[in-house]
């Protein structure tokens, strides 16, 4: 008899004989001695692959321009009383990021410059002092002239950048984003550990593709312990068309915290999941789990001593999801998504950003590009 | 007929559940019956829509019907506009109409946030019709008296934790 995942001989170690399918224990769990040595290896390794954020358009959109009058501060003593003064005149309510006051950039006679108004905020596009201020307090302002304004809050570093040449703003760097834009987010030690994981869930994709399913495989990791919490692969051409290997993966959390809504032992044993520690941990020898152990996210993942559908669970999946799948996640509460290719109608990047859509109650990071040379050879 | 799934909706929030509930009807004959399921599962995606679905596959399952015709022809009826997860689900099965009772400002994927129902997404199924407002104010208010009592199974948000 054969074992129906690797097809070597089945002589002990058998762990389900349940609808005519038996399988070696190792291979229930998805996880072979001989791959644990492997992995030793490609620590030391360089990767073929690399994973870019996938940032809302907001991040990644160029840097808008609001036309504006400025003018010089001939007095500096008077700076104070003519914010107070402008504050009052024309409030700059929408633009809290915008510095009223700037540093004077060729240091001629004059050190400061401060922003009187938006140009949509008065009629005539040519002015004099005494339009901008009918009642003749412009104590101590020089000529007024055109200026561009930054719009926006600069959200990266890149935006910041270009935003400064223009007008200075405010700007709160996420260290993260700009780690991760410039590809510094991951050492080699995690990538390690992400590619372990997106292995298995190729392994699974190909134990689907083999049945007769699309080949997309999907594994739910617990980044604080490094425990794979669920491993599953597609099942859509089963009895039930919306078994996509993220619904599966979601519904095997729910079964190791109690829940569960399918029997998946009915889906031609095709799904499985590991509570068993992650073995990888021992091979790659790493002290620290994927995630930061002062990330504030993982405390609400924990209610009444357990723990609360995905929360702070990260998810690899070999295929973009689609628009049901990614919004599943967000229900889910799942803190990180990497896939590794694309999708046409993905929802996580390609034809929609439902990870950073801002009316959503929960939003999760994402990455694309981890091991897509592998998944795309998978999906051909 | 199609006060039941208000009936179901009344059960969800019985059962400490967000109060949605649906019906979905295949030539005037109900195949499914929903309502939310999210808490008992603990699974966030058994929505009423998905457990109904779950039933008329069952159906098609024993009576030996081709899934794929009846969904065509099915109609679902739901308490609240399908969220962007349920949107997209029954496009993937063709159902050709939705008849719901109140927008779902939160998540509703059939306009209110997403337009899933219509948009052009050539490999998510085929785009649905729907019609709104279906006894809107009832359903309102059951979501009014679940969400005053809380939902007990999430974590306390953390403006809440501060105090």
């Amino acid at each position: 008899m054969l074992c129906h995942y690797c097809d070597a001989a089945l002589l002990e170690k058998v762990l389900e004989v349940d609808s005519n399918v038996f399988k070696h224990k190792c291979c229930s769990i998805g996880i072979m001695e001989p791959q644990c040595k492997k992995q030793k290896t490609r620590v030391l390794s360089t990767f073929t692959w690399e994973v870019t954020p996938v940032l809302s358009d907001e991040k990644l959109c160029e840097v808008e321009l609001l036309e504006a009058f400025a003018a010089p501060i001939i007095n500096k003593k008077q700076t104070s009383c003519l914010i107070k003064q402008l504050t009052c005149l024309y409030p700059l309510n929408n633009l809290p990021h915008i510095k009223r006051v700037r540093n004077c950039r060729d240091k001629s006679d004059h050190p400061l410059e401060i922003i009187i108004c938006l140009l949509q905020d008065i009629p005539n596009r040519e002015v004099s002092l005494n339009d901008l201020f009918p009642e003749g307090k412009a104590n101590g302002l020089g000529e007024p002239f055109r200026v561009r304004i930054p719009a926006y809050q600069p959200l990266t570093r890149s935006q910041f950048e270009v935003a400064s040449q223009h007008w200075p703003t405010t700007f709160r760097e996420n260290k993260q984003v700009t780690d991760a834009l410039q590809g510094h987010l991951f050492n080699t030690e995690e990538k390690a550990k992400m590619q372990t994981f997106m292995e298995k869930a190729i392994e699974a994709a190909t134990v689907g593709k083999k049945m007769g399913m699309e080949p997309v495989g999907a594994v739910i990791v617990n980044p604080a312990t490094d425990e794979v919490v669920a491993v599953g692969h597609d099942c859509r051409n089963g009895p039930n068309p919306l078994l996509h290997a993220v619904m599966v993966c979601i519904d095997l959390v729910a079964f190791s915290q109690g829940g569960g809504a399918f029997n998946h032992n009915k889906y031609h044993n095709c799904c499985f999941k590991a509570v068993e520690s992650f073995p990888g941990e021992h091979a790659i020898n790493i002290g620290k789990p994927l995630l930061p152990s002062n990330d504030h996210s993982l405390r609400g993942n924990i209610v009444n001593g357990l723990p609360y559908i995905c929360t702070g669970y990260d998810l690899y999946v070999s295929r973009e999801p689609c628009v049901m799948c990614a919004m599943a996640l967000v229900h889910s509460r799942i803190r990180r998504v990497f896939y590794a290719t694309s999708f046409p109608d993905g929802a996580l990047g390609t034809k929609y950003k439902i990870h950073t859509k801002k009316d959503l109650n929960h939003h999760y990071d994402v990455f694309k590009g981890l091991m897509k040379d592998e998944c795309q050879f998978l999906l051909s | 007929m199609f006060c039941l799934f208000y009936l179901q909706a009344k059960e969800a929030l019985e059962n400490g559940e967000v109060p949605v509930g649906c019906l979905m009807v295949y030539r005037n004959e109900i195949l499914g019956q929903g309502r939310n399921e999210v808490n008992e599962t603990k699974n966030a995606t058994r929505h009423a829509e998905m457990v109904a679905i779950d039933q008329v596959l069952k159906w098609c399952h024993e009576k030996g019907r081709d899934r794929k015709e009846v969904f065509e022809h099915t109609v679902l009826y739901v308490t609240v506009e399908p969220c962007i997860m349920c949107a997209a689900a029954l496009r993937l099965l063709n159902i050709p109409l939705v008849v719901y009772g109140c927008q779902n400002e939160r998540f509703g994927g059939c306009g209110s946030v997403l337009n899933i129902s219509q948009d052009d997404l050539q490999h998510t199924g085929t785009p649905f019709q729907c019609l709104g407002g279906y006894r809107a104010e009832e359903a309102v208010e059951l979501l009014k008296t679940f969400y005053k009592a809380e939902n007990p199974n999430a974590p306390k948000s953390k403006a809440r934790k501060k105090q």
